[in-house]
């Protein structure tokens, strides 16, 4: 008897194996190497052989002295904070316009967003970028038509305020999709009993929504409001794309292009290593209450 | 709470995917390797003309029993962050063309194989100069030439006509119709179509009037855009993006030929090859001459061209070579001529015709220059430091600080 219970037993942990297989091979690898390597002089001699250097902190040092980094980070942190709050309200907001259309409006609210969520990112850059071309671009030629001669041949990617504008449209445009899909989907369970009562009760439709919707979905937002964040944090085809489309790359690097032109671009894996550790932190000290949140909400 | 379950495991489901397509990427380097294919990176979509490079892919097959050669294009922008990566993987590409400006940052590190003593082997006197000493490191040549190109002037012969200006033969009367045909086409149009951060056109302008980029002082290399010379083509240059021109202050040098096609420009600068690009029903009317320099003759320009190595983690090294050497065949040299494609044996060069584009495109080369040798220079480029530079001096931004503060960023960039 012990015996089948002992394989019963190794059977269960053995099912654990391919899991704790991909973790390691997928998370633990790439983190501790890269741990490794923004303690170590890891430059292009290094990458053809060279035996590379241990040289302690002295590529954080180098960031953190840097006022390039700062500029990034503090960049990143207000691009992801606008980015993400409009995509959630956007998003919840096109959820309840869903809930309260009739099909045939929602059906085609929800193909046009699907298409927009499944389009490769690459497609939906390039036809963005075309739509705010300097020269023959749809925007400028629509707003000089309508009588702001200013926008002709107007350029949106020089100045980098501009460029955030631009690329903050196009990122919130592909993500509101997943907030809204997600938030209808959470608006499905909420109970049309409670909602037909208050109504009876006289409850406005501002009062319905906060006290009994906002409520029944909150964790359902929470999760998505944390993903977002961390997306939007770590946005990088985006930016990469218009950058390379136009405007100043220096001055518009966030997080994700900033650390691909430290490591991929000029070949200083170490400072980029360090400074993707310092996205790692900076990821973890954002999230950090959602997370609390999330398994306080679990194990109740 | 049932909801939050749905959600984590849609959430993760979502981060798996989007995981999943981060790895998406690279796998399209994965399907290679066994010895029997050869694989040649080759730069830019079709910088190689695909009937030529056709012919190579045929002729090695039939010179070579059971190899195939395997082509694989990748684009200018990609190239140096591919290689970097590539290079040094078991998965290397054998044979990569890298530019001419870049060989340094690979031949430095002994990302290709030493070829000085096969030099023999592909020809007597390969070239151009300046081409293999941009594949040397070290007293090792481990990059050769594979084609040279130089940027010269296209422009509308009915343009001119109509202004009744006659081909520039001074930078400064180079300058004048520039801005004079401006004036005459109306405010959509470009006398010289320059676009601001065009800076391997814009360049011209500094090695014209005698500055560069950056030279060699003992070990260290010293940025000299803010150079009396330079400074002196910059603020010319500066007058031609203020009066001769209407592309956008950030764009760079691709696709330079549209604005002519499209009837907005009367000139435009760019390699030999972009005549092709030109609309056929505008072929009559282009015409093409060397930018002027300053004192007349031709003005030094960008040198354009690349170099080709052998990557030295191959495992197929003998194969390889036969392919360098099959690239130096004289078919081969003719055809690229042919193509408008400066020849690595210059004997093959007058094939590239005698019309006054090979004229010009000759001419332009023969004063030609490259970039400053430093391995670090690659870095500069991904950078994108010199496009943001030209890009400020096109916007207006004077001259002389921005030409000092890049200076500074040249110094801690090729000095690493």
């Amino acid at each position: 008897m012990s015996s089948t219970r002992l394989t019963h037993r190794a059977g269960t942990y053995g099912l654990l194996v391919p899991t704790i297989l991909v973790l390691v091979v997928g998370m633990a690898y790439p983190l501790g190497r890269q741990l490794i390597l923004s303690f170590q002089e890891f430059g292009r001699a290094q990458q053809f052989g060279q035996p590379a250097p241990f040289i302690g902190l002295d590529n954080y040092r180098e960031l953190v002295t840097d006022r390039t980094m700062w500029a990034v980070i503090s960049r990143s942190l207000a691009f992801c904070a606008v980015c993400a709050s409009i995509t959630m309200v956007l998003g919840t907001a096109f959820a309840v316009l869903m809930k309260a259309v009739s099909t045939v409006p929602r059906l085609t609210l929800q193909i046009s967003m699907l298409l927009a969520w499944a389009m490769p990112v690459i497609a939906a850059m390039t036809a963005w970028q075309w739509l705010f071309d300097t020269r023959y671009g749809l925007v400028n030629w629509l707003l000089t038509k309508v009588g702001l001669s200013d926008f002709d041949d107007h350029n949106w990617l020089i100045e980098p305020l501009s460029f955030f504008f631009v690329a903050g449209v196009i990122v919130i445009w592909m993500s509101v999709p997943f907030v809204a899909f997600t938030a209808y989907a959470a608006l499905s369970q909420v109970s049309e009993e409670t909602l037909e009562a208050s109504h009876l009760d006289g409850a406005t439709a501002i009062q319905r929504f906060r006290h009994i919707i906002y409520p029944t979905i909150r964790p359902i937002l929470t999760i998505v409001a944390l993903l977002q964040i961390v997306w939007d944090l770590r946005v990088f085809a985006q930016i990469n794309f218009l950058q390379n489309a136009g405007g100043t790359p220096s001055e518009t690097h966030l997080l994700g292009t900033y650390i691909y032109s430290l490591g991929i671009g000029q070949n200083d894996y170490g400072a980029a290593s360090a400074m993707a550790m310092f996205v790692l932190a900076l990821t973890l000290v954002l999230t950090f209450r959602y997370v609390r949140s999330l398994l306080k909400e679990e194990s109740r | 709470m049932k909801l939050t379950k749905i959600a984590a495991v849609a959430a993760a489901s979502a981060l798996a995917l989007t995981a999943l397509a981060a790895c998406g990427g690279s796998s399209d380097n994965d399907a290679e390797g066994g010895s029997d294919t050869l694989t040649l990176w080759l730069a830019g979509k079709e910088d190689t003309p695909k009937k030529v490079e056709d012919w190579l892919v045929k002729e090695f097959a039939a010179q070579n029993e059971g190899k195939t050669l395997k082509v694989q294009h990748i684009d200018w922008g990609d190239l140096i962050p591919r290689l970097n990566t590539a290079l040094q993987s078991d998965k290397t590409p054998d044979v990569v063309e890298v530019g001419n400006t870049q060989a340094a940052t690979f031949t430095s590190v002994g990302a290709f194989t030493d070829l000085t003593d096969k030099l023999d082997q592909l020809g007597d006197d390969i070239g151009p100069k300046s081409f293999v000493e941009a594949g040397t490191f070290d007293g090792k040549v481990s990059a050769v030439p594979y084609y040279w190109g130089s940027r010269y002037i296209f422009y509308s012969k009915k343009a001119f006509k109509d202004a009744g200006i006659a081909v520039p033969t001074t930078l400064d009367d180079f300058a004048k119709a520039a801005a004079q045909l401006k004036a005459d086409g109306g405010s959509k149009y470009s006398g010289f179509w320059l676009p601001g951060q065009d800076w391997r056109n814009g360049i011209s302008w500094i090695f014209a009037n005698g500055g560069d980029i950056a030279k060699q002082d003992g070990d260290n290399w010293v940025g000299t855009l803010s150079s009396p010379e330079s400074i002196k083509g910059l603020t010319e240059l500066q007058g031609l993006f203020e009066k001769a021109t209407t592309a956008p202050k950030d764009g760079k040098d691709a696709e330079p030929w549209t604005a002519f096609n499209n009837g907005e420009a009367a000139m435009f600068m760019a390699p030999s090859w972009a005549r092709f690009s030109v609309e056929e029903k505008l072929a009559k009317d282009l015409g093409g001459f060397a930018l002027p320099g300053v004192d007349g003759g031709a003005a030094p320009v960008f040198a354009g061209g690349s170099n080709l190595g052998i990557s030295a983690k191959s495992k197929n090294q003998d194969l390889s070579f036969k392919l360098l050497k099959l690239i130096y065949s004289d078919e081969y040299q003719q055809q690229l001529a042919k193509n408008g494609l400066g020849p690595a044996n210059d004997e093959f060069t007058s094939l590239m015709g005698d019309d006054e584009f090979a004229k010009s495109a000759i001419a332009a080369a023969g004063s030609s220059k490259l970039t400053p040798a430093s391995p670090e220079w690659a870095s500069v480029e991904s950078a994108s430091l010199m496009e943001e530079f030209f890009g400020k001096i096109a916007s207006g931004e004077d001259v002389e600080a921005t030409a000092k503060a890049t200076d500074a960023k040249l110094n801690d960039a090729l000095n690493k």
